[in-house]
Parts: structure tokens; sequence; C-alpha cells
């Protein structure tokens, strides 16, 4: 019966984020969230415990007050959480988080499956599932719609480009989900309420060894879209120019 | 001071946003049109333990405070006001009576099933005769041995066609009249001499259910008398007195969705060449209305908050009431002005808004009664 973990990551809730004058980003008022793909890695670790039994646990990297998602992921199913955290652990990258995790999970907390989502809402790297992977030296599948528990193997669907990919591995093994693995559960008000009674393990950073940071941001800006703001009449020369432009531009 | 939820209360709102999003959006103008109630959303609710929230856990409830609950009547009411009122008259209302006054045996029998067994509850207090001047109450229980037998007319009763549990009020004792002769007993459905009378064609909420309950040689065992004897109007008012946050909650979530509403429509639609989102008119109306659903939202949670801190909360909840149910019609009425021809016709939300709005000051006390409610306590 396999031990599952699935990792998590406290993201800032997009829909919270305002564009400020000249296209800066308005992060005062915003809220966070799971990463939306990370809940159906929690929500496939809780149905792969509930056919295959086992255990499953949520390990997520952060700052000290990041304790709502811990709440909010436990909510969800899983028996317990790992919080690695620390006062320096914001705005990680990839590289970071899959050291600091694999740093964690080896030695420290028992697993046979690791699950990830794809990629996380914030950065979508898709980078920490498959370092992660690497650090522990397991085999890492990427993409999974569908994943099945046989003996010490998992049996694990893939869509890929012209069909569907179905691939074998043996326990442990970290494997990453795609958002059409399933439909994550709604937690009910019991759940809710509940997942501040569950244990939460914490690791402090000063236990690890932080790696340092080899990305540096220099300026984060809102996507816009230039509009001609060009009207063209319905009849035919109207359309007879809307074409031309179009030609014009090279858009067709 | 602290105007911080806690992160199980935010958790709360979230989750039952998410849980209206997902089951109660899709069916709300269709449920509304047709009148009808959404029996598999309420048995969803029940299953996943939103129906009993502010309730002891051993008998299924989820032993929330009065805050957490209000949050979450507000959030489904933005969705389906309806709903929202569903859940908030069942709780507040049926389900109230019988865990503050009823004995261990009602509780088990009868309260557990109304917080996670998929029951419904109902209150029949108000008469044809005697709505907002409760004392002209007619319908009367006589002692016959070992039980009461029931006669007369409920009428308004929420929930009335629909409900497993009834909380019904009559007189004991005429002569006392119903400051002393009042008593509550708990009716089950299907109870010989208890009748679902007319069914009421109502403006807004459509998709709750109202009817008479006629009650006529009801016999009910005296087991089913709520507290004692001559109590009954202690329990009303102090039913009215929880349930008004409910309400006010309410009119919040309407007040929010018409805000909500209004700010999409008036950044999407386009007059004089740019949004009308632009123009001075409609951002006024937009802060006016963002400012007083804020304010609504602070007086009902203070309510809430002076329940859970067992302090005095009857007049702070009258004023919620009141405030919030006129506020959420004053603005109910700017949305469907913000989205003009359009707002007025079936099709956009904020016409079932308007619609919705009404009742919040008739219901549970009319505006006219807290007022009556709020001059007695700072008039003493």
């Amino acid at each position: 019966m396999p031990n599952i973990l699935s990792c998590f990551k406290w993201v800032i809730d997009e829909a919270y984020i305002k564009t400020g004058p000249s296209l800066k980003l308005d992060m005062n008022f915003v809220d966070y969230k799971i990463s939306d793909y990370d809940k159906n890695a929690i929500e496939e670790g809780v149905l792969l415990q509930e056919k295959f039994g086992g255990s499953v646990a949520v390990i997520t990297v952060g700052k000290p007050e990041d304790t709502k998602g811990l709440k909010d992921a436990l909510s969800r199913g899983p028996e317990k959480a790992y919080f690695v955290n620390d006062t320096s652990f914001s705005d990680l990258e990839p590289s970071q988080t899959a050291s600091l995790m694999a740093e964690a999970i080896h030695d420290r907390i028992p697993f046979d499956i690791i699950l990830c989502g794809e990629g996380s809402s914030d950065l979508y790297a898709q980078q920490v599932g498959p370092r992660l992977a690497e650090k522990l030296d397991i085999p890492c599948i990427c993409y999974a719609s569908k994943i099945q528990v046989q003996d010490n193997q998992v049996l694990v669907e893939r869509k890929v480009d012209d069909g569907l990919e179905v691939v074998q591995a043996p326990m442990p093994v970290l494997i990453t989900v795609s958002p059409d693995i399933n439909i994550p559960r709604i937690p009910g008000l019991k759940d809710t309420l509940g997942a501040s009674k569950k244990p939460v393990i914490e690791i402090a950073g000063s236990e690890l060894n932080a790696v340092s940071a080899r990305l540096e941001t220099i300026e984060t800006r809102a996507a816009s879209l230039e509009r001609s703001g060009r009207k063209f009449s319905g009849d035919q020369a109207g359309i007879k120019a809307l074409v031309e432009a179009l030609l014009k531009e090279g858009a067709i | 001071m602290d105007f911080k939820l806690t992160e199980e209360q935010e958790l709360v709102r979230q989750n039952m946003r998410e849980f209206a999003k997902t089951y109660v959006d899709p069916i709300a103008a269709e449920i509304d049109e047709n009148s009808r109630y959404p029996e598999e959303v309420i048995k969803r609710l029940s299953a996943m333990g939103w129906m009993g929230m502010p309730y002891p856990s051993e008998y299924g409830g989820a032993g929330t405070d009065y805050v957490t609950y209000a949050i979450a009547v507000e959030e489904l009411s933005k969705s389906c006001a309806a709903t929202g009122f569903t859940m908030s008259v069942h709780t507040g209302l049926a389900a109230g009576p019988i865990f503050y006054y009823g004995n261990e045996e009602q509780k088990k029998k009868y309260g557990a099933p109304l917080c996670n067994g998929g029951a419904l509850g109902a209150f029949a207090f108000t008469e044809p005769g005697a709505g907002t001047d409760v004392g002209a109450a007619t319908t009367t229980a006589d002692k016959d041995g070992d039980a009461y037998i029931l006669n007369g007319t409920k009428t308004f009763t929420s929930n009335g066609p629909n409900a497993d549990t009834y909380v019904v009020f009559a007189l004991t004792d005429k002569a006392a009249g119903a400051s002393k002769g009042l008593s509550a007993f708990i009716i089950p459905k299907g109870t010989p001499g208890l009748r679902v009378g007319e069914h009421f064609k109502k403006m807004g909420i459509r998709a709750s259910q109202t009817s008479e309950i006629i009650l006529k040689d009801c016999r009910i065992p005296k087991e089913n008398l709520l507290g004692q004897e001559g109590i009954g109007l202690k329990i009303a008012m102090g039913s009215f007195d929880h349930g008004r946050i409910g309400i006010a909650a309410q009119a919040v979530g309407i007040a929010q969705a018409a805000l909500d509403e209004s700010i999409s429509y008036a950044k999407q639609r386009v007059q004089f060449g740019k949004p009308i989102s632009k123009n001075q008119a409609i951002q006024w109306m937009i802060a006016d209305m963002a400012t007083e659903v804020q304010a609504g939202r602070f007086m009902y949670m203070y309510a809430a908050w002076l329940k859970d801190q067992g302090l005095p909360f009857a007049k702070e909840a009258a004023m919620a009431k009141l405030w919030c149910a006129e506020m959420c019609n004053r603005h109910a009425s700017k949305a469907v002005q913000i989205h003009g021809g359009y707002g007025y016709c079936k099709g956009f939300k904020v016409e079932r808004l308007l619609r919705d709005a009404k009742i919040t000051e008739i219901y549970e006390g009319t505006s006219e009664a807290q007022r009556m409610v709020i001059a007695g306590n700072v008039l003493r």
C-alpha cells in the first residue's frame, strides 16, 4: 500500500492582480490560493489512497505565515502536511524549491508515489517535478491523465500529441498530473473545519542547505494588446478595405 | 479590535463560493423562472454539512460560530437569494428553536436530521390575521390527555410544502393571549390533521416555496411541546432575533451580487465611444453601492459577533436586518438602472435580484417591525 505525497505551491490568485499605470502590476490587495493543477495532484493522491490504500500527505515550501494553504490542502482529504518553511522562502525559483523539497523529503518522509501538478499557476515552469525526481534519483512521468497502482508498479496514461502513451515504472516514482486527470472536490464544511485538527509537521529552513537563486527578476509588466481602433463599414467597399488592411498587416 | 476573519472563516467563504458557483449558478435562473424547489442542491448542502452549521456536532451540526454561518449565507445568496433563504430559514427559524429550547430527545429525534440528515425545517408562525400583530394569533392547542389538539391556519410558511419538520405556534391558553398563552410544537410531516394549503406565487425568491399550513384536529403528543407551555412568544421572538442575522447576510449577498454584476456590465457596455464605467454618473452609483455593501457586511457581522460572545444582540440584529434590507433594495434598483433596458429584461441577473431584494424588507419582521424593536431599545 503506497505512501503518497502530493506537493503544492501557495500562489497569488491572479484574479486579484490589478494592472496599474504604465502596465505595472498592483499586488497590494492580492489573495492566495493553492496553485490550480496542484489541486489535481492533491485530489489524485486522495483518490489513489481511497482506491489502493496506503497513506496520503501533502508537502509545501513557503513562508511561516502561509498556514492558510496548509488548512486548505488538508481540507481536501490528506491526513497530514509537511511544511518546509523559512522567512526567506518567498519568490523561490523552481531549482530552489526542488532542492529544498528533495532534502526535506530524503531521510525524513516515507514515499512511494510523489505527485505534482504539471506546472504552477504563476510561473508554469514545469520544473519542480522533474528536478525533484532527479534529486531523489527516482523515475519521473510527466503530464499523467490516469494513474493505476499494480503490485510495486504504477501504470500511467499520458496524452501525447497524436495519441495516448501508457508507461510503467517501479515505485518509488514521481508523477506530474494534467488538469484533466480529475475534478478536484469542493471541501464540505466539516472537512474545512476538521483541517485545523490534522497534524502539520514543520521542517525549518535552518535544517536544510539553502540554494541561492540563479535568476533575477528585473521587471514584471502586464501583457497588453495594442489595438489600432480602425472601423470598417459592413458594405462591399468596407469589406474590401478590411481585407486589404489585413493583407497589408500580414494577418491573412 | 480585529476585522480579520480567521483562516477557517476565509476557507468557509471560499468553499461555499465554490459550491455555489458549481451547483447553484448554473440553475439559479431556471429555478426562479419555474419556481422550482432545488431539492438536489439542498440535499447536497445537507450532506456536505452546511444545513446545521451553528449547532453542536453531537447532533450532526458543525459547531461553528454565528459569524461563520452568516458568511456562508451571504455567499450562497450571492448566487441565489432563494436558496440562501431556504438555508437561512431552515437553520435559524426551524432548527434554532429545537436546539435552543428542545430537550435531549427532541434534539436527537428532530434536530439531528435537520443538521445532516437531508431533512428540511419550516417555521409556522404567521397567520392570516396575525402578521406583525402577533397578539392576534388564533391557532389553538387544546390539551387532551397526553396530547394536544391543534386547530387553525398558518400562512406564508417558508419551506411549507417541502418541510419534513414544522415548528408550529399555537395558543395553549386563549385567555392569557399570545404573550403568556402561546406555545411552540414540533410537528413531523405526515401527521394526520396537518395539511399544506395554498402555494403562494411570489414576485421574488421564487425557488423558495411558501404555503399555508392548515391544522384541523391535528393531534400532537405532549413530548412534542418545545420548552413548556406559555413560552411560545419568547421562543418566536428569540428565533427572529438570530434569524434576522441570516436575513441581513442574505441581503448583503443580494447587494454584493448587484454590485458585481454592475461593475462587470459597466466595464463592457460601450456608449458614446467608451465604456459607461468611464462616466462619473455610473462611477458614483458604483462607489455608493460598494460603500454600503461594506457597511452592511460589518453590521451583520457585528450582530453575529455579539451573539457569539454571549452578549445582547437583539437591537443590533434588528439594525443589521433593517439597514441591509433597505440597502439591498436601493442597490438592486441601481443595478437595474446601470443595466438600462437590458436590466429590465429576463436573462440578466439584476432583474431577478431586484425582485428577490423586496422580500428582505418584509419577512422575519418588516422594516417597520425592526424600527419598533430598535426604538423600543433606544428609547428605554
